[in-house]
């Protein structure tokens, strides 16, 4: 990391004696003077009757908290995704804008192909069933259900991660967005979150049936497993990119390692796979989970380009396995542009009463 | 007088009134009668009354709300009309009796304080009838986004932005017009200086109320900042923008962004939307809280970036808003220029009022502020600076003028098109 040259400390310092504090992690004056007034925004909500010297002292607290590295979301508590606020504490990762705008596309492209398409449309008595899988703060699921739910009457989406504290805190955050009006009332019935590892359902499926049955939705004839949607935002950080520097030193220090890098003790049956990358170990179970259940849309967000495509590659591979979903329409989305941009891995399979796909349109 | 026998008292003190007030009459009929109203505007003013008829008769037998609309639209003329015609009437019946030697004698001085009474009225009728025939602008029902920015005049410049900025805000409120600042930058290093400020008025019609304000704002006083105690002239620029609804006007096809023919449609194709964030990876990789979001607007080059909020979905949609309501201030304002153009050459001299020009000067050193375009001096600095009565009063006068020159506009307009 290059070192912040002493002009740009002593310009922030005339501007504020708090700035370059905060310039030790957001490195240009823009964006601490950004962070500098959203903490003392927060520093005045907080206390508002208390005295101004208090409020001093909190916003020194924090600014000193902000120049170790602590994610500003950690500090002040809450981080906006889409129109929700989502509540975030140590442990979870934090909801990304990449993420924000992948569910944004998602959204899209549920209403543009599930709520219109004849064949395979859904039936009125059927809600429409989302899983998101590695879900954290609950954001994915959340953000779904306030831009979907005016649109279905009936919808039921659920959450899964093996960490309990996200499991909590995704459930504080739908009743933290209902109580702000962020939320209809519906999402605390509509939006469920369970505890579940995702790198095990793959092979017991009986695991993820039983996740179906906690929703209490009845399986459906024509697929394996009542689900419309995958929708998922893993771990694809590699344990290489996690140490050398690629991976900021806030995001290291304070973000749980569980949420980011695969585990690598997991991968050991995939290690003989061809062009296996640790950090693609996520998308073939999720692939796996896909070609048993026949799942009509599923979303991936992915880190880069060159990942991207090699998810798009081995879920061909994996999908092609089973003539079911052969015909299943793989594509890398991403915004144009630069590098930095999101990356998903959108999957769709049209259904035509369970016989090969035909007739794929993007 | 000597041939006639007897006059009743009261006659010979009605006529003496009579010569007294010969002047007067005089006077307002030079300053304002059915020759004020150009041939021009009447003939128009006629077209529209007869579409109405043919409008009513049409609604009669079946019902379309696009005919309804324009029924509404033309039936304020016609109404005005018909008193315009009822009153000019009357007073040529009142006059054909001063006239008529046959008349009888008493029945006189009864028709000319009756032609007087009609005159002054028809001087009101005639008013309304041209207001009515101003057309309504095209943003007036919609809720506006208000721009501060200041211009020259350094650090006391940002400091009466700020001003203005509380002096809007104080008027909303007192008029209990919703408002919220979507944007505001402050200067480097300080908590009063403004460098830039959007206001946004949620209120249908407030586009209307606060149109008067477009346009550059002086202000002469010794700022906090001067050691010397000179009087320095600074300015701020007011842009009053119309705001349009997320989900664009349903039914009404002119404001409804949404459609592509709509004049105000944006395509999306031209605007380049980027986040200012650095290079390198991203997602999980890092945790960015930048949210800085860059329209422009490839074709005229305006550059609207919205960074206040900590979420980039509510930074781009307050981008697009205010993107949206310039690109239809300017489209407007185009429109606007190319009339003049043409009505430049052929008459001269006709003077528009842009939002390049000063509109008002706010003295501190003689409390006052006046209004460059209706003339009007208030003598209470503070009282408009809160907001109050005061800044009211400017406003009503500058809209007044306003309409007095469409009012001009659309007399010297309406010869070219008949040609």
């Amino acid at each position: 990391m290059p070192r912040i040259p002493t002009r740009l400390i002593v310009e922030a310092y005339q501007h504020d004696a708090l700035l370059p504090l905060l310039l030790r992690e957001c490195r240009t004056l823009d964006s601490a003077k950004h962070e500098l007034r959203w903490l003392r925004e927060h520093a005045l909500r907080v206390k508002s009757e208390a005295t101004p010297h208090f409020s001093r002292t909190l916003l020194r607290t924090m600014c000193v908290a902000r120049s170790k590295g602590i994610p500003l979301q950690y500090i002040l508590g809450d981080q906006p995704f889409g129109d929700l606020d989502i509540k975030c504490t140590r442990g979870v990762l934090i909801p990304r804008q990449e993420t924000e705008t992948i569910t944004y596309h998602a959204a899209k492209l549920i209403l543009d192909k599930l709520s219109k398409d004849g064949g395979g449309g859904i039936d009125k008595n059927r809600p429409l069933r989302i899983i998101d899988l590695c879900t954290g703060t609950g954001c994915i699921p959340l953000l779904l259900h306030s831009l979907l739910s005016p649109h279905f009457p009936k919808i039921t989406i659920t959450g899964i991660d093996i960490s309990t504290v996200a499991i909590g805190l995704a459930r504080e955050n739908r009743e933290r967005n209902v109580r702000l009006g962020l939320l209809s009332k519906r999402a605390l019935t509509d939006v469920n979150f369970q505890h579940g590892n995702v790198l095990e359902y793959a092979d017991h499926t009986s695991a993820l049936n039983k996740v179906f049955q906690d929703v209490r939705v009845p399986p459906s004839p024509h697929l394996d497993l009542g689900c419309d949607v995958i929708i998922s935002n893993p771990p694809y950080i590699s344990p290489q990119d996690y140490r050398n520097g690629t991976t900021s030193r806030s995001v290291r220090m304070f973000e749980p390692k569980l949420a980011l890098v695969p585990p690598e003790e997991s991968s050991t049956p995939l290690l003989g796979e061809r062009n296996f990358q640790i950090e693609d170990l996520f998308y073939y179970h999720i692939a796996a989970i896909i070609a048993k259940c026949m799942v009509r849309l599923t979303v991936l967000e992915c880190g880069s380009r060159l990942q991207a495509m090699r998810v798009a590659t081995l879920c061909r591979n994996i999908l092609q396995k089973r003539s079911e979903t052969s015909g299943a329409t793989i594509s890398v989305w991403s915004v144009t542009g630069v590098d930095t941009h999101p990356y998903a891995v959108l999957i769709q399979m049209s259904l035509n009463n369970k016989g090969p796909c035909q007739g794929q349109q993007r | 007088m000597g041939s006639i026998p007897w006059v009743c008292s009261r006659c010979l003190a009605r006529s003496a009134r009579l010569v007294g007030n010969l002047q007067p009459i005089f006077q307002r009929r030079g300053l304002h009668t059915g020759s004020d109203l150009s041939p021009a505007l009447l003939t128009r003013a006629r077209s529209m009354a007869a579409e109405h008829a043919a409008l009513s008769d049409q609604l009669a037998t079946s019902f379309d709300p696009k005919i309804a609309k324009r029924m509404g639209e033309v039936s304020e003329v016609a109404k005005a009309l018909m008193e315009w015609n009822d009153a000019n009437k009357s007073i040529a019946e009142l006059k054909s009796i001063l006239n008529d030697p046959d008349a009888e004698a008493e029945l006189k001085p009864l028709a000319v304080e009756e032609l007087e009474s009609t005159q002054a009225s028809l001087t009101s009728i005639s008013g309304n009838l041209k207001r009515a025939l101003v057309p309504r602008h095209p943003f007036a029902d919609l809720p506006c986004l208000v721009e501060i920015r200041p211009g020259a005049g350094g650090d006391e410049a940002g400091l009466f932005a700020f001003e203005l900025l509380r002096m809007y805000l104080a008027f909303c409120a007192r008029r209990g017009l919703r408002s919220s600042v979507i944007k505001r930058e402050l200067g480097a290093g300080t908590d009063d200086r403004l460098s830039e400020a959007v206001l946004e008025i949620e209120v249908d019609g407030s586009y209307d109320v606060l149109r008067t304000e477009s346009g550059v704002h002086r202000v002469q006083r010794v700022p906090a900042t001067e050691s010397k105690g000179r009087t320095h002239t600074s300015a701020v620029s007011v842009m009053v923008l119309p705001s349009f609804p997320e989900n664009g006007v349903s039914g009404d096809g002119a404001l409804n962004f949404d459609d592509p023919n709509s004049d105000y449609y944006i395509d999306p194709q031209d605007v380049r939307s980027e986040k200012m964030r650095a290079s390198g990876a991203g997602g999980q990789h890092v945790n960015k809280t930048e949210s800085a979001i860059r329209l422009t607007h490839i074709p005229t080059g305006i550059v609207v970036s919205m960074q206040d909020s900590r979420s980039q979905h509510a930074n781009r949609k307050k981008a697009w808003q205010i993107l949206r309501a310039k690109l239809a201030e300017a489209r407007q304002e185009a429109r606007e220029q190319d009339v003049v153009e043409l009505r430049r050459g052929v008459l001269g001299g006709v003077a528009r009022m842009g939002r390049g020009d000063k509109i008002r000067t706010y003295n501190y050193g003689q409390s006052r502020c006046t209004d460059h375009r209706s003339g009007i001096t208030v003598h209470n600095l503070d009282d408009v600076l809160e907001g109050g009565d005061g800044l009211d009063t400017v406003m009503d006068s500058v809209r007044s003028w306003i309409t007095d020159r469409e009012i001009l506009e659309m007399v010297s307009e309406l010869p070219e098109k008949h040609k």
